[in-house]
């Protein structure tokens, strides 16, 4: 152990002679440790928003669809559509899910008094608001009655009240979409964007009963049905009894599949979990190729170091090093060459996620793990790379490196 | 006390294989130095001296015969054990004395110790400065290899050949980088460490070097071709007025 530390010694002083050769060695590391925190941390950051986001919408939603499979490039419908009979279905019989609205979506040309807009306008119930958690900004939501009479309300999103209505107090006025008048009776509180990009404000709500009677012609049913269980707790229970509830209206054989789809908001947040993942894994392995580099530049100028030094090996091998004792300096110096470039390089990854923080806003948090990854693989580099020249070195055959000119 | 044997071989030989062509570099060596000895190994460029050395510094292996250092039968060790002979038994000074650029004088001597697994030193340092004491250096202990004069540097090797307290000092040509007047100071420095009981063995081609030892050994092709004691040995003063004195009136002092 004595012997050791003498080495590691000897490993560290021949770093030190050579300051500058050893800095630029180190280079290579410290990019690629830095690079390798900066995207996975990257990545990390890009996670954590879009789930901050998604459970935003409340973690407690579920959403119920006919089943669709992609066939030839379009996406066909499978099952029967989820309708009205659905809907009541439920709202009798359902337990976990006190709140439940249908959806029905239509891309609609939106006209008012200073302004136009494509957009989509939402038929949902009154529980609608308060599955989504959307918040009034002006007005009010309509009633429940509203939608049992079917009445031509709807409450827009700022985006629509910036096209329509710019720099105006829309509440009362009128709105012309597609041919049918409707009033406007409230306006939501601006979001931003989603968690896939969209504009979570560009959006018009109105009663369900308007939309289906009014403006969706004579398609059945619904697109989907949203319902928002009793709690986050509950989300598996009422995934469960939903399923069994449909099932049963819908008269499935037990051993035939679902013809319909449930989608909870955490399957929603493991999807998307999955593709910034992927990402992440991605962006890593570009990085980590930098490491590689970097550990060729270590094992380059370890090479180069040993031929230099051919001499002092012959000199240490006849005052009595074991060819272990070589291999071991050299290998030291390989290793803590790259810890050390390890080290910088995590340094600085911490600090150009702060500059980018500071010059962008975009928050990453500096994953612990990937600190432990760009260390450990900074080691696992200098091992590799520093065992080839080590090797060389120990392998010298005495009398041949003491002559070596 | 009855003086043993430093080296004793017995039919030495080293063959090297070419592909089919085989140089005899030696030939049936049988050599015994005492301990307290002091020898010259002298020959021409290709005589095998070189080659002995090797043998006798567990540098090389013998492709024939028996060789004893210290009371140790070299030809059963393997190579860690070899390297450890080397690090108890033998202190090596070469031609270009070989030590570590921009160290000072004090960690080169103590390079020989950090190998050591005997566990005989605990006090590198102070062994270290002994050593650069005996050789006439304690004002230069933490001066660095550039700053040291080619006599100097080789008395820096000197110490780091006597710091593991070696039973035997093998000696390359040690003056072959040195100007005249350093090379007698350095043969001087042997004959000192002689007296004090060293047994060292030196290969040179210098006549006049080989001159202060006490035995002469002188290899032709591969074979001792004589072994006498030196009846006429030099010393510093008289190697110092040689060299004032002109070339044409120079003479030998054999």
């Amino acid at each position: 152990m004595k012997r050791f530390f003498k080495i590691f010694n000897v490993a560290f002083q021949s770093i030190n002679k050579n300051r500058t050769r050893s800095l630029l060695t180190m280079l290579g590391i410290i990019i690629g440790v830095a690079a390798v925190i900066m995207t996975i941390s990257a990545g990390e950051g890009a996670t954590l928003q879009v789930q901050n986001q998604i459970s935003g919408l409340g973690t407690n939603l579920l959403m119920i669809q006919t089943k669709t499979e992609h066939k030839a490039g379009i996406n066909v419908r499978m099952g029967r559509p989820i309708d009205k009979k659905d809907l009541d279905m439920l709202q009798k019989n359902a337990v976990w899910m006190p709140k439940i609205s249908p959806l029905v979506a239509i891309g609609v040309q939106a006209i008012g008094p200073n302004g136009y807009k494509s957009t989509t306008v939402y038929g949902v119930s009154y529980d609608y608001f308060y599955i989504t958690s959307r918040a009034i900004e002006l007005g009010e939501f309509f009633t429940e009655d509203d939608v049992k009479t079917a009445k031509k309300y709807c409450v827009i999103g700022e985006t629509i009240r910036e096209e329509l209505f710019p720099g105006q107090d829309p509440i009362g006025r009128q709105i012309r979409i597609d041919k049918v008048l409707f009033t406007v009776v409230g306006l939501l509180t601006q979001e931003g964007s989603g968690g896939m990009g969209q504009d979570m404000d560009d959006i018009i709500v109105a009663p369900y009963t308007t939309i289906q009677n009014r403006l969706y012609g004579q398609q059945r049913g619904y697109n989907l049905i949203m319902a928002s269980a009793l709690s986050e707790d509950h989300i598996v229970d009422a995934e469960i009894e939903a399923t069994e509830l449909l099932r049963e209206s819908h008269r499935i054989n037990p051993d035939d599949e679902d013809d319909f789809d449930i989608t909870t908001q955490i399957e929603l947040q493991e999807i998307t979990g999955n593709i910034t993942g992927i990402l992440t894994i991605l962006l890593g392995a570009v990085a980590s190729i930098s490491l590689i580099v970097g550990g060729i530049g270590i094992m380059n100028i370890m090479l180069v170091s040993v031929t230099e030094r051919t001499r002092e090996i012959g000199t240490r091998l006849a005052i009595g090093a074991r060819e272990s004792d070589i291999l071991t300096q050299f290998l030291i110096e390989a290793i803590v060459l790259s810890l050390v470039g390890g080290t910088i390089g995590v340094i600085f990854g911490f600090i150009g996620n702060q500059i980018i923080f500071k010059a962008t806003g975009f928050f990453i948090p500096t994953a612990m793990y990937s600190i432990l990854i760009g260390f450990g693989f900074s080691a696992l580099v200098g091992v590799a790379f520093g065992y080839f020249p080590a090797q060389k070195a120990a392998k010298l055959n005495p009398i041949d490196a003491l002559r070596y000119e | 006390m009855p003086k043993h044997h430093v080296i004793e071989t017995t039919n030495l030989s080293r063959v090297f294989k070419n592909g089919p062509i085989e140089v005899h570099a030696l030939t049936g060596i049988n050599m015994t130095i005492k301990q307290g000895e002091f020898v010259s190994i002298m020959g021409a460029s290709g005589s095998g001296k070189s080659t002995l050395l090797h043998i006798i510094g567990c540098l090389d292996r013998a492709t024939a015969g028996e060789y004893e250092l210290d009371g140790v039968r070299v030809n059963a060790l393997n190579k860690n054990e070899l390297a450890d002979v080397r690090n108890q038994k033998i202190g090596f000074i070469f031609q270009s004395y070989n030590l570590l650029s921009r160290t000072t004088a004090l960690e080169n001597v103590a390079l020989p110790l950090i190998y050591d697994r005997s566990g005989r030193f605990s006090n590198a340092k102070e062994l270290a400065k002994k050593a650069l004491e005996q050789v006439g250096l304690a004002d230069r202990i933490y001066h660095k290899t550039n700053e040291l004069s080619g006599g100097q540097q080789q008395r820096v090797a000197i110490a780091r050949a006597l710091v593991n307290n070696p039973a035997l000092i093998l000696a390359d040509e040690p003056t072959g980088n040195l100007d005249s007047k350093a090379s007698i100071e350095i043969a001087d420095l042997f004959v000192q460490l002689n007296n004090e009981g060293k047994t060292i063995v030196m290969i040179t081609h210098e006549p006049e070097i080989a001159q202060f030892a006490k035995r002469m050994i002188y290899l032709r092709d591969g074979q001792i071709i004589s072994d006498e004691p030196i009846k006429n040995r030099s010393t510093k003063a008289f190697a110092l007025r040689e060299l004032e004195k002109p070339a044409s009136l120079k003479n030998n002092p054999v």
